[in-house]
């Protein structure tokens, strides 16, 4: 015959086991939160792609060209040639597909005292604000641009770049 | 009479053990999470290479010919690193004299959370 002994020390069983699938299933779901430890890797990844790039940009190809790219570019304020370059080397992945890295140039200079940017290029997919995107800079030395007094001499000016993964 | 019932006493224990021991678990990764926070903070705030392209650009514009265009250049950098990197940035430089015939140039970068300093010469 069935036994119908303890059922009080059953009823406890089922709600200890009860209270504690809850604090576990707690504990658990509580990991899931995304930190700024995670963001971080990839964000580091896209400024050492973006700075590499407009640093192979300032280079000179060879010792007999005297101006870099990026110099020309900021000169003449060419944004097509300042597009498809950087366009060409950020987005460069082994095999034939392309990355997705879209990007906002502007050069920043001072004139006349006052520090202002004005905009050199950017990606087919404008910058909305939305986008999680980090900056990164190149100092040139132009002889003139849109952007520096109309006065002759050479000025240092900033090119920034804002670079993001849509 | 009703008697104090000292049965299950091993059960009460090991519930309590049991207990205690998910508590610190759930402390342990809490804390995981905050030193994930501290270590990318510590990534990003390092202007790890806006210190070297201004470094190199200080050096450029020291051996610029034109007395003129090195004034305007190394002003240019004080003020867009101050505006746009948010850094005070400051130098000065010993050209050859006497027997010395090494440049140096005296680098401060600080940008109110990284310091950092240089006594650069040429080779």
């Amino acid at each position: 015959m069935v036994n119908d002994d303890g059922q009080l020390y059953t009823i406890e069983g089922v709600a200890a086991a009860l209270i504690l699938l809850l604090t576990a299933y707690m504990v658990v779901n509580s990991t899931s939160v995304y930190t700024a430890g995670d963001t971080h890797i990839s964000d580091m990844q896209l400024e050492v792609v973006g700075d590499d790039a407009l640093k192979m940009m300032n280079t000179a190809p060879n010792s007999s060209v005297d101006k870099t790219s990026l110099q020309t570019i900021v000169e003449t304020g060419d944004s097509a040639q300042f597009r498809t370059m950087f366009d060409t080397i950020v987005n460069a992945k082994t095999g034939t597909d392309r990355d997705r890295i879209q990007f906002m140039a502007n050069v920043t200079c001072e004139r006349d005292g006052v520090v202002s940017s004005v905009p050199l290029s950017e990606s087919s997919h404008m910058f909305a604000g939305g986008e999680h995107a980090v900056r990164v800079s190149e100092w040139v030395i132009v002889d003139s641009s849109d952007c520096t007094d109309p006065s002759s001499g050479k000025h240092a000016v900033l090119v920034e770049a804002l670079v993001w993964r849509d | 009479m009703a008697r104090l019932n000292d049965d299950a006493q091993w059960i009460v224990l090991m519930g309590f053990v049991v207990s205690f021991a998910l508590f610190f678990i759930a402390i342990l990764i809490n804390q995981s999470t905050v030193v994930g926070q501290t270590t990318a903070e510590a990534v990003s705030e390092f202007p790890k290479t806006d210190i070297r392209e201004v470094r190199g650009m200080i050096i450029r514009s020291e051996f610029l010919s034109d007395e003129n265009d090195k004034t305007t250049v190394q002003r240019e950098i004080r003020n867009l690193s101050l505006s746009r990197h948010n850094a005070v940035v400051n130098f000065s430089s010993n050209r050859p004299g006497g027997l010395d015939p090494y440049t140096y140039i005296e680098i401060h970068y600080n940008n109110g959370v990284t310091a950092y300093n240089e006594t650069w010469r040429s080779e």
